[in-house]
């Protein structure tokens, strides 16, 4: 900590190095990076006129370029890419030789985009891809070998592999990017999206700068690694960041996605009151207010965003929270419908959408939406999870625990999964495996706190009212420990009948249990898990 | 992968959330190879005639042409001129025209081809197979946009010269990089990217996904819809019908994630992808792509009632039970069992008879499959099915039941009845597939009941049957188990009759057809591992025998046991042998498993010979004749005949002995195995010795007359299989007999022959008298 502490003691120094990253970024017509580096320089102290970094200096080849250089950045910005690249042809510096290659992929990326319209039949979208991306790949391979490639143009190498899906080699050269110029953040988070487990992250050997504090901070989140981020992220706080929106962001999703509601609710108010025009993270923001049911807040939320842009992904995302949590689910579909026109990969919604679905009844439609959110991530647990809701709807017990325990295997802590295999179990009565998934739930941390409450009823079913006994004393204690809460009042009331009962239960078991304990399961609180309790949990 | 997603939301057909597959109606559309072939067709319909013989070889080129997937230009070129070295030339001249020209020359020759609808006379008559191509092609044309338009033009241009860039070269899947005028070495840069893709490819070879990823590797382009289905419903006949024909499950696995990358929407393909891991037991695959199936079918079903016969409600249920049947392959019964509960609830819930008669008769097979009894099931299934007109259900039940009843020891003629009535059925509604079973299930009731002519008559009857099936009519056999059944059945009976030769050529045939992977191969591995088995314990070679008892054990554990404890007889480990027919014996009368029992009783008794317990072994055989007959096992009980004569022969009573042998030389000689005629008339010509030895001078000679008689017999039988210790016996009491009938030469031919054995035999044999 102490030597982080120390690097990042020269705050100008950065600052420095962040604006003249900046005026880089912008001449080459990297947008993304500009954005992110502008909002840190931002939330730095300005420097004072004579501090201020000079402009790169000119050589030989950039002059002789400069007219060219220009005229094709004008195309560019206007989105001619084709047109261009053909003024740039000839250019020999660097900074040239990157606009000549970034637009040619452009223009390839943007002739697919129009192409999918355009492709002769359905079972022809596969074959539609951007046709520049391997005479990119070899050009700029020949370059690599003869080692004449710069940060810039080695990170749109990285990327010209990954769309190749040539994975292993697209690792290497974003990490010689990074190596070559590690203050491009977009070679940091393509890297970020290659990497599938904290193993590869260690064995991977990446620049000694700051801006990896900021990339190990966003692989954490990335990879749940929740406990990690956050200090990570407080640290960069503590060194003078405090003001960065960014990292704000950052940590109210990281504490989005461990579920600390209250803390996530709090951040997330802040960043808005610092930027209130923002749009970005804020479906997060809005699965927040969903799950704390808090409707003027999420309607003050949706009509503001509307406000500002309403075709945006996040925008429609936040309508349909809105709609859903006023149970108008059409409705709410069709926003959802609306986000994922926007951006066909966005796979929340698609989950989200099922959720809809299964609220209107509309089973056949919400396995659809399911599987098309599995078919975008085969790791999204969500999506799995509501399919196995689907079929238990459909009463189908055995079917539904395939896509349970796919779900449990991809989040293997999460306790609803377990009490949903074990509730399917209990169904099919196969109560050795029920109770084992019960107090499996109970073991990582029940959040429903049903678990317990569940495998003693499952006990007392089977006549083993010792096991039951003291499963109902766990479960009291439990509620008394949590009894501060208000919410848990109804809870331990109920707790206090049930140990009553259990004295009673103890004298004649066999005769009247199952009479005594008949009122008593209709006040418990047996409410199913709404699928949307879920939303909350989106990465 | 994303654009295989990212297009989807462009479709204005999106309703309810979903889109359907095949939104636009289109099936087909135009490709440059798709342009070659309308050429073809040109052609033939245009041109000036055609040879009979090339024409007729044309005419039968069409519909793999339409139907297949696509082919470079070199390939569709050399199967035209395989059949027409002219039209062929004209196809190219024609293609040419249009690629080297220029876009107006395509129009012109969308314009010029015969319409349909005109044409009434010729060949493109609005209906026809030709017609209905050329009119898909046509409407699919006319419907492309201008940039389509120009694009297909551009295609075909690379089409036609991707041709000339590599003349003759087999280089599949790179037209669209050929035709690139970059000047780079393209042929070097190429190889790198195969390199590299191999590489990949091993890299991920374990993930399943992964194999989707590969874009770029040199697969085929799209299948159309058509082309897609076409293939599917020919790779699934070939799978149930005929394995060795089908893509071997990887390429077969390649095929069809090259074809979910175009068109993840293709759900049959997730089905055939089940069946497919299903070859390999892969229960990860095959259980993912069925759930994955059914989850996409109820997409399609989900405009009828939710619970009608039509709908979701339907595929709801037979996803169920798909999944019961998927955990029942693999042996999971319990889990099989939920499942199938599930099934049988829904279609109860839903009023599905037709679903319901299906899970009840997957319920019997579980049952039988656990090893209960499971008749009542079955004959309430056969009921119900009758009622229902399910006339699959009705014969299959039946089928099942008559093998239960053979096992329970029902007699013959009521199960022949049962099966010509099914007979009946399968004709009446050409159900060939059973008519198959049926007869492979008869070749081994007969073969149980020990007529060994009838299962043969009966196993050629199947072998010699032209198929019923529409794709492989007329050929004479597929590759399901009924005919493994026969084939397997055909070599034992071979091996019996000593005919080792024909044995092994029937083996050979089944090893070509049914290679070790598949999953009917079992059978005749076992059956293989049998002959091998009883040859080498004739021949006396027990320790050839003995690696066979593992390999015996591995494919069925009880057979395995039972050999073990022959092998442990004959080298005399006694105690052990024992305690193992103990414990198989207990088994077989849980699992009912009559003929197994019998056979247990038999070495057991011989083991009671073997410490001269000839008494003890009495009532054991007794009771084993009493199991025999109610069962009807003619082969059983006369070879438990054998046995009990022998024992009365060593307690002294050969005329008994002899009464009772003869009841049963009559069915040995007619059906038996060469090596139980040798034994019974060795067996015969002892009890005539022994009787001999008890009568006045004249009759004595008349009777060892008889027995010299009977042992010629023998030993030509034994000489027939080569099975020498038992001719060094039958040498030997020749010899005797000769002597005592004082036959000088007759002995001494004998006695050398016996010598020679003896000399070839080296181990000094067990006790002539101990043995049957």
């Amino acid at each position: 900590m102490a030597a982080l502490c120390s690097e990042f003691g020269d705050l100008v120094q950065i600052k420095k190095q962040l604006i003249s990253v900046i005026s880089l970024c912008k001449e080459r017509g990297l947008v993304h990076s500009v954005k992110w580096a502008s909002e840190l320089a931002f939330a730095l102290d300005p420097l004072p006129k004579n501090e201020l970094p000079p402009s790169a200096t000119f050589t030989e080849e950039d002059a002789q370029d400069l007219d060219a250089l220009g005229l094709a950045k004008s195309y560019f910005d206007l989105k001619e890419y084709d047109r261009a690249a053909y003024f740039l042809r000839g250019c020999r510096s660097q900074k040239a030789y990157f606009l000549y290659m970034y637009s040619r992929y452009l223009s390839g990326e943007k002739k697919k985009d129009d192409e999918t319209v355009d492709s002769l039949g359905p079972l022809e979208k596969g074959q539609v891809r951007n046709e520049a991306l391997r005479e990119l790949r070899v050009e700029l391979s020949k370059k690599h070998s003869a080692g004449e490639l710069d940060g810039f143009t080695l990170y749109l190498y990285g990327v010209v592999l990954r769309k190749l899906d040539l994975l292993k080699e697209a690792v290497d050269v974003f990490v010689e990017a990074t190596h070559a110029l590690p203050l491009h953040w977009g070679a940091w988070l393509e890297l970020c999206n290659l990497i599938t487990n904290i193993d590869m992250l260690k064995s991977l050997s990446l620049p000694d700068c700051w801006i990896r504090d900021f990339f190990m901070a966003h692989m954490y989140t990335e990879l749940q690694m929740i406990k990690e981020a956050l200090q990570k992220y407080q640290s960069l706080i503590e060194s003078g960041f405090s003001k960065s929106t960014y990292i704000i962001s950052q940590i109210a999703v990281a504490y989005h996605n461990i579920r600390d509601i209250d803390q996530a609710l709090a951040l997330f108010n802040e960043l808005r009151e610092q930027d209130p025009f923002r749009i970005e993270n804020m479906d997060t923001f809005s699965n927040l207010l969903y799950v704390r049911s808090m409707k003027p807040e999420l309607s003050y939320l949706a009509h503001n965003l509307v406000e500002i842009d309403k075709y945006r992904v996040e925008t429609c995302c936040v309508i349909g929270n809105y709609y859903s949590l006023r149970s108008q689910h059409e409705k709410a579909a069709l926003y959802f419908q609306r986000a994922l026109k926007l951006n066909p990969r966005c796979l929340g919604a698609w989950t989200l959408m099922g959720h809809e679905y299964m609220e209107m009844k509309n089973t056949s439609a919400a396995i659809q939406a399911y599987r098309h959110a599995i078919e975008v991530n085969k790791r999204d647990y969500r999506a799995w999870y509501g399919l196995g809701q689907t079929y238990e709807i459909l009463k189908m017990p055995f079917y539904c625990l395939y896509y349970y325990r796919k779900a449990h295997q991809l989040r293997p802590n999460d306790s609803r999964m377990l009490v949903a295999l074990g509730e399917s179990y209990e169904k099919l009565s196969q109560h050795v495996e029920a109770k084992k998934c019960y107090w499996r739930a109970y073991s990582v941390g029940d959040v429903e706190r049903m678990a317990l409450l569940k495998l003693a009823k499952l006990h007392e079913q089977l006549n083993e009212s010792d096991d039951a006994a003291q499963c109902y004393i766990i479960y009291i204690q439990d509620i008394f420990s949590c009894g501060e809460q208000l919410e848990h009042a109804e809870a331990r009331e109920e707790g206090k009948a049930l140990l009553r009962q259990i004295s009673q239960v103890r004298d004649h078991m066999e005769a009247s249990s199952t009479d005594l304990f008949g009122p008593l399961s209709s006040n418990t609180p047996v409410r199913r898990v709404s699928p949307l309790d879920l939303s909350s949990f989106s990465p | 992968m994303a654009s295989v997603h990212e297009s989807l939301y462009f479709n204005p057909m999106m309703t309810n959330g979903v889109v359907h597959a095949n939104v636009f109606g289109i099936k087909d559309w135009v490709t440059p190879y798709k342009i070659s072939v309308l050429a073809l067709l040109y052609e033939m319909t245009t041109s000036k005639p055609i040879a009979l013989q090339e024409r007729r070889r044309l005419n039968k080129l069409i519909l793999p042409l339409q139907q297949g997937p696509d082919l470079t230009l070199d390939q569709f070129l050399k199967t035209v001129e395989e059949c027409c070295p002219q039209t062929a030339y004209a196809v190219k001249l024609r293609l040419h025209e249009m690629a080297d020209g220029e876009l107006k020359d395509m129009e012109y020759f969308f314009a010029t081809l015969p319409t349909p609808f005109s044409a009434i006379d010729s060949e493109a008559y609005k209906t026809s197979v030709v017609g209905l191509f050329m009119r898909h092609m046509l409407l699919a044309y006319n419907k492309l946009s201008f940039s389509q338009v120009y694009k297909l033009y551009k295609s075909l241009q690379q089409y036609y010269h991707s041709h000339y860039a590599q003349p003759g070269d087999v280089q599949v899947g790179l037209p669209a990089l050929a035709a690139d005028d970059s000047d780079m070495d393209l042929t070097s840069t190429e190889d790198n990217v195969g390199e590299r893709m191999e590489k990949e490819e091993l890299d991920t070879a374990p993930l399943h996904e992964s194999e989707l990823r590969n874009e770029d590797a040199p697969s085929k382009g799209p299948l159309s819809q058509k082309q897609a289905e076409y293939f599917l419903a020919r790779q699934a006949y070939l799978l149930k019908n005929d394995e060795n024909k089908a893509l071997k499950p990887s390429a077969l696995q390649d095929e069809l994630n090259n074809m979910l990358k175009f068109n993840p929407d293709f759900a049959e393909a997730h089905y055939l992808s089940y069946l497919n891991s299903m070859r390999v037991q892969d229960i990860f695959i095959s259980t993912h792509s069925l759930l994955h199936y059914f989850d996409r079918l109820i997409l399609s079903g989900s405009e009828g009632k939710s619970n009608g016969d039509e709908g979701y409600g339907r595929s709801l249920r037979y996803a169920a039970l798909n999944l019961a049947a998927l955990h029942c392959r693999f042996g999971h019964y319990q889990q099989a069992d939920l499942a199938l509960q599930e099934a049988i609830r829904i279609a109860q819930e839903s009023n599905d008879h037709v679903c319901l008669q299906h899970c009840l008769s997957w319920l019997y097979t579980l049952e039988q499959m656990k090893g209960s009894d499971s008749s009542v099931l079955t004959e309430d299934s056969v009921k119900m099915a009758a009622h229902f007109c399910l006339p699959y259900l009705v014969s299959l039940g039946i089928q099942s039941l008559v093998q239960q009843g053979a096992v329970q020891g029902k007699t013959a003629h009521e199960l022949m009845d049962a099966l010509k009535d099914t007979d009946i059925l399968h004709w009446k509604h050409s159900l060939s597939e059973l008519i198959d079973i049926s007869l492979a299930q008869t070749t081994s009731i007969w073969r149980m009941y020990g007529k060994s002519t009838m299962a043969q008559q009966q196993a050629q009857l199947l072998l010699n049957m032209n198929s019923l099936e529409q794709v492989n009519f007329g050929v004479q056999q597929n590759n399901t188990e009924a005919f493994a059944v026969a084939l397997c059945h055909l070599a034992e009976l071979h091996a019996e009759q000593g005919l080792y030769g024909a044995v092994s050529e029937v083996l050979k045939h089944l090893k070509e057809q049914f290679p070790p992977h598949t999953q009917h191969a079992k059978l005749w591995m076992l059956c293989d591992l049998k002959i091998q088995f009883d040859r080498a314990m004739n021949d006396g070679k027990y320790h050839l025998a003995e690696p066979h008892v593992t390999a015996i054990a591995a494919l069925n554990k009880t057979e395995g046991l039972y050999r073990k404890a022959q092998v442990l007889k004959a080298l005399n480990r006694t105690t052990e042998a024992y305690s193992i027919l103990q414990r198989l014996q207990l088994y077989c009368e849980k699992t009912k498993y009559t003929e197994m029992i019998i056979r247990v009783m038999l070495v057991t008794a011989e083991l009671h010979w073997e410490s001269s317990g000839f008494a003890t072994a009495l009532p054991l055989l007794l009771q084993a004749l009493a199991l025999a007959r109610q069962h009807h096992l003619q082969a059983l009980a006369s070879e438990t005949i054998l046995h009990l004569a022998f024992t009365q022969l060593m307690l002294g009573v050969p005329e008994q002995a002899l009464g009772v042998l003869h009841e049963a030389m009559e069915p040995i000689l007619a059906h038996g195995a060469v090596m139980d005629k040798g034994r019974a008339l060795l067996l015969a010509a002892r009890c005539q010795m022994a009787i001999a030895g008890t009568r006045s001078n004249g009759q004595r000679h008349a009777a060892l007359g008889l027995a010299v008689q009977s042992l010629g017999e023998a030993a030509a039988y034994f000489s027939m299989l080569d099975c020498k210790e038992r001719l060094r016996d039958v040498h030997y009491l020749q010899a005797r007999l000769h002597h005592t009938l004082g036959q000088t030469p007759q002995r001494n031919k004998c006695a050398m022959l016996f010598r020679l054995l003896d000399q070839e035999l080296q181990a000094p044999g067990a006790a002539v008298a101990m043995r049957l």
